[in-house]
């Protein structure tokens, strides 16, 4: 097969993977109603949806993880039953989840024959060459001995998919794996699954957020609202808009700036169609920045600098992005705003006042609010409820004699379910039954009805629909409006160029200069992003 | 709630806050479960007692009339379950800060230690020693609990290993005090020989605990009211306090608390101290309600039975009651079936038999609740 548009034939190609009148609802909540499916050999199908539409949820049942109430899934023309992940894996289905399911403190290899089953003893040289062999073939480099707690979450992500390609799918079901990737780490695995669909008549399922993406890659789409399949589009024939507007229906509007964005070219074209937004001119008495560092180094355990002398400052009201390629002191940056590291030398000043940071109450109580690039690290508590996820840290107010008022943790909660519309069954469900994005917004809800005088917002749109995006970010101009000095750190460029008000660019744990939004040349922000490669190695 | 409505903020539609259960369908089959696994069990049981030659009829029935078949076999079962199940309020207390106590033995041990020391040394109206008694306990056990911490929090020496080690050395101290004539042990009249098993003076009656009922054969004391009384404390401080709620965080995600500003370390030695106390208390209610001396090999397997009590239980605080009551009444009834005669070795088997089939449903009912959240986050662990 040469590489094409497919989008012509994948309707007449064979049909390898069928879903009849498929429903499922979780108490009250319907996430599947109804769908029928069919995904042909060889092709690349998007999945498009709000948050909480159902796309993960119709996914997992056909990898056998959840079981429906009603419906029917065919493979290659036979009926497969419900509720089995095992078989469902024999016969040729297997998916990557959004979230990972990786254990972090065992070797690569380790993780990869994980799921195999009747292993009594797993032959490491053995699997160590297929991964290598199968990563050569892919593009897809993993250090088969590597841990997985020391790779980034791009390297994360392709060891998950050695996981499912060893085995030669011939479904491949990829949850949400572009929303950790950077760019180029997002364009070498759409080679790789188009490599598959072409060469190899693999089926993909690919869910992603990303309009423009989607267009790119799949060969149609299919849009999911409350859980009903709206339409399904060749997407040679749609266009961020109009596929936008099937997601989205009457709420549309909402989301034009987001939309604008993601559907002109390039990423500096997209960031100049819209004038940097205003800073306000800081309230009186708040001309001492309300976040300072200064000269914080943070060293790694071997001894190599992970923030080597950052110096920040950040005005109340101002937005300042911090853009640079994953991995350059990003997450250290977070851990330190976070409580979770203490920097071995320098100083943390809040509205003029040194902070220790590592452990006790100081941070929290300055004002500081995080939203961490990983939710499941330190953001939220799984096993807790939405309740209480929404009061993490922020207990002061509710406690009397001890005891936590439960009629103030309610109506907080309520609150902020109704404002950042979260979708849950209750506010007593655990947090781990809602949908990502809707745990993503329990964070961002926390974080900004507290008002912090810092808000730490690293990757704060990432697993939300481009309608919640728009929201989110309207969320974050209005808190700077309000004197809120905020750290954006995001590895999406045209979210730090529509946001902030200056930007900051990091490179090997150094802050390599900071200028004014008005001044970013893109070209120039990517050449000193992109300055490491030469010298790091 | 229904899939997203995207409209400008809108009420939340009536958000009922109500926990998720699983499919009643998981409970029924737990249920039957239960009835097959105790009928296995029971049929083991008199597999073995018939091979050892007891009769398995009499056998059961010694156990069951031993443990609810009489006021006195009732009065007896209440007795155990009393301490068994401050222990496992204990033990559940730190499982829920995400450290695992298996030093309840010694604590128990050290907090009956101290306990009988200040009730034979004060003497002070009755109400007033008892509280000085209990209190000396519970603050022992508190102690001897926060070695562990202090090695796990300054050292990072792991808990399960310290808490272990620790019962032998509580062991050595009590054995060590009761054999000392300088110390606790036992004032002997003139030219008598030292008993086999050296013990301390008993306690002056104003160190007793309060009866709840007595007759012939039997004496109720007040350890279950006041261990279902701190069973409901427990619950309600866990479930709606502060503490609670920055316990419980610490355990599920330590890295979260850290960023909410809670010391992980703080909480977690807080969690150990207080489940030392608890140990100590049970030791203490058995210096007070029953033995009232102390003697080498004081502890007796009640601390294992509370933190298996408390292993039963699971993620349900209030569980951890039946859960006890199952154990107190299997040490009752054991205890009259060892005065039938028939082996303490058999007995064990048996005993450990009942244990095993009530377990194994509940163990199920926990995979399927992990299997449901596998499921939802989509874990594969095939
Ligand atoms: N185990 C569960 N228990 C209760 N509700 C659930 C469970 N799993 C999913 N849901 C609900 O089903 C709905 C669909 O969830 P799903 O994860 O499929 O959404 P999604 O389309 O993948 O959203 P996102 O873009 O946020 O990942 C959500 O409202 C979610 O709260
Ligand atoms: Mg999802």
């Amino acid at each position: 097969m040469s590489g094409g548009p497919a989008s012509t034939t994948a309707a007449r190609r064979e049909v390898v993977l069928g879903l009849r009148s498929v429903s499922k609802r979780f108490g009250r909540v319907v996430a599947c109603d109804d769908v029928s499916l069919d995904i042909g050999a060889g092709e690349i199908r998007g999945l498009l949806g709000q948050n909480g539409a159902g796309k993960s949820t119709l996914m997992k049942i056909v990898a056998g993880f959840v079981r429906p109430e009603s419906g029917e899934l065919t493979i290659h023309g036979k009926t497969l039953g419900f509720g089995d992940p095992v078989v469902a894996a024999e016969r040729g289905i297997a998916m990557v989840h959004q979230h990972f399911s990786l254990v972090g403190p065992m070797p690569v290899w380790k993780n990869v024959t994980l799921s195999d089953r009747g292993h009594t003893r797993v032959d490491r040289s053995g699997v160590s060459r297929q991964i290598t062999e199968v990563g050569r073939r892919y593009g897809l480099d993993v250090d088969p001995d590597a841990i997985v707690d020391d790779l980034s979450v791009g390297e994360r992500q392709r060891v998950e998919l050695l996981k499912c390609l060893r085995r030669q799918p011939d479904v491949l079901i990829l949850d949400e794996p572009t929303s950790v990737l950077t760019r180029e780490e997002s364009t070498a695995l759409f080679r790789v699954l188009r490599r598959l669909a072409r060469e190899r008549g693999q089926s993909v399922v690919l869910i992603s957020h990303e309009l423009d993406e989607m267009l790119e890659v799949t060969d149609r789409v299919t849009v999911l609202r409350d859980g009903r399949v709206v339409s399904t589009v060749e997407s040679a024939e749609a266009s961020a808009d109009s596929l936008a507007h099937e997601m989205l229906g009457q709420d549309f509007a909402v989301s034009a700036e987001v939309l604008g964005l993601s559907v002109e070219g390039s990423h500096a074209s997209r960031a100049r169609t819209h004038a940097p937004p205003r800073r306000r001119a800081a309230p009186a008495g708040h001309d001492v920045p309300v976040l300072e560092l200064a000269d914080i180094k943070v060293t790694s355990a071997e001894g190599h600098a992970l923030l080597d002398g950052v110096n920040l400052e950040i005005a109340a009201g101002e937005i300042l992005g911090v853009a640079g390629v994953a991995g350059n002191g990003q997450e250290e940056l977070t851990g330190l705003l976070s409580n979770l590291i203490g920097p071995d030398s320098g100083e943390v000043r809040v509205e003029g006042r040194p902070i220790r940071t590592g452990r006790g109450r100081q941070l929290g109580r300055a004002g500081v609010g995080v939203i961490p690039a990983d939710r499941h690290d330190s953001g939220c508590v799984l096993e807790m409820t939405v309740a209480e996820n929404l009061a993490l840290g922020s207990l002061d107010g509710m406690v009397r004699w001890g005891v936590v008022r439960q009629q103030q943790l309610h109506e907080l909660g309520r609150r902020l379910v109704a404002d950042f519309r979260i979708i849950t069954s209750s506010l007593g469900a655990p947090l781990r039954s809602l949908s990502g994005g809707n745990q993503q917004r329990v964070v961002l809800a926390r974080e900004l009805a507290r008002k912090p005088c810092v808000l730490v917002a690293a990757e704060p749109t990432q697993g939300l629909d481009i309608g919640a995006r728009g929201y989110i970010w309207d969320r974050l101009r209005e808190a700077a409006a309000t004197g809120t000095g905020i750290l954006l750190i995001s590895s999406d460029l045209a979210e730090i160029m529509a946001l902030s008000h200056r930007v900051a660019v990091i490179n090997r744990g150094r802050i390599i200069g900071t200028m004014p939004r008005a001044d970013v040349d893109t070209a120039e922000l990517g050449r000193m992003m992109g300055a490491r490669t030469h010298d790091r190695g | 709630m229904t899939a997203a409505e995207a409209s400008p903020p809108r009420p939340a539609a009536a958000v009922a806050v109500r926990p998720p259960r699983l499919p009643l369908s998981d409970y029924l089959r737990v249920g039957a479960l239960l009835a097959i696994s105790i009928a296995a069990a029971i049929g083991c049981a008199a597999l073995l007692l018939s091979v050892t030659g007891s009769s398995p009829a009499t056998v059961f029935g010694a156990m069951v009339s031993g443990s609810f078949g009489s006021r006195v076999a009732l009065t007896a079962t209440l007795n155990h379950t009393g301490p068994i199940l401050l222990v496992a309020l204990g033990a559940l207390a730190a499982t829920r800060s995400g450290l695992l106590n298996i030093g309840q033995e010694g604590q128990i041990s050290i907090g009956a230690l101290f306990g009988v020391a200040v009730g034979l040394a004060v003497d002070a109206p009755r109400g007033i020693t008892l509280l000085l008694i209990l209190a000396t306990a519970a603050v022992a056990g508190a102690i001897w609990a926060s070695l562990a911490s202090l090695l796990r929090f300054t050292r990072g020496g792991s808990e399960v290993i310290t808490t272990l080690l620790l019962n032998f050395v509580g062991f050595q101290v009590v054995s060590f005090a009761v054999n000392r004539p300088w110390l606790l042990q036992e004032d002997l009249p003139e030219g008598s020989v030292l008993s086999a098993s050296p013990q301390s003076n008993p306690l002056p009656p104003a160190g007793h605990l309060p009866t709840l009922a007595q007759g012939p054969g039997f004496r109720l004391n007040s350890s279950i009211t006041l261990a279902v009384g701190l069973a409901l404390v427990l619950a309600f401080l866990l479930a709606r306090t502060r503490w609670g709620f920055e316990l419980r965080t610490v355990g599920l995600n330590p890295r979260a608390a850290r960023r909410s500003g809670v010391s992980p370390a703080l909480v977690g030695s807080g969690a150990l101290a207080i489940s030392g106390a608890l140990a100590g208390l049970a030791g203490g209610v058995l210096l007070t309600g029953t033995a009232f001396r102390v003697n080498d090999g004081f502890s007796n397997n009640y601390g294992w039975e509370g933190l298996l009590a408390a292993l039963v239980a699971g993620s349900v605080t209030l569980a951890v009651i039946p859960s006890s009551l199952l154990f107190g009444a299997l040490r009752a009834g054991s205890g009259v079936l060892a005065a039938t005669g028939v082996s303490p070795t058999i007995v064990g088997a048996v005993q450990a038999l009942v244990v095993i089939a009530v377990t194994l449903p509940l163990l199920y009912l926990n995979r399927r609740r992990l299997r449901a959240l596998l499921q939802r986050t989509g874990v594969s662990r095939t």
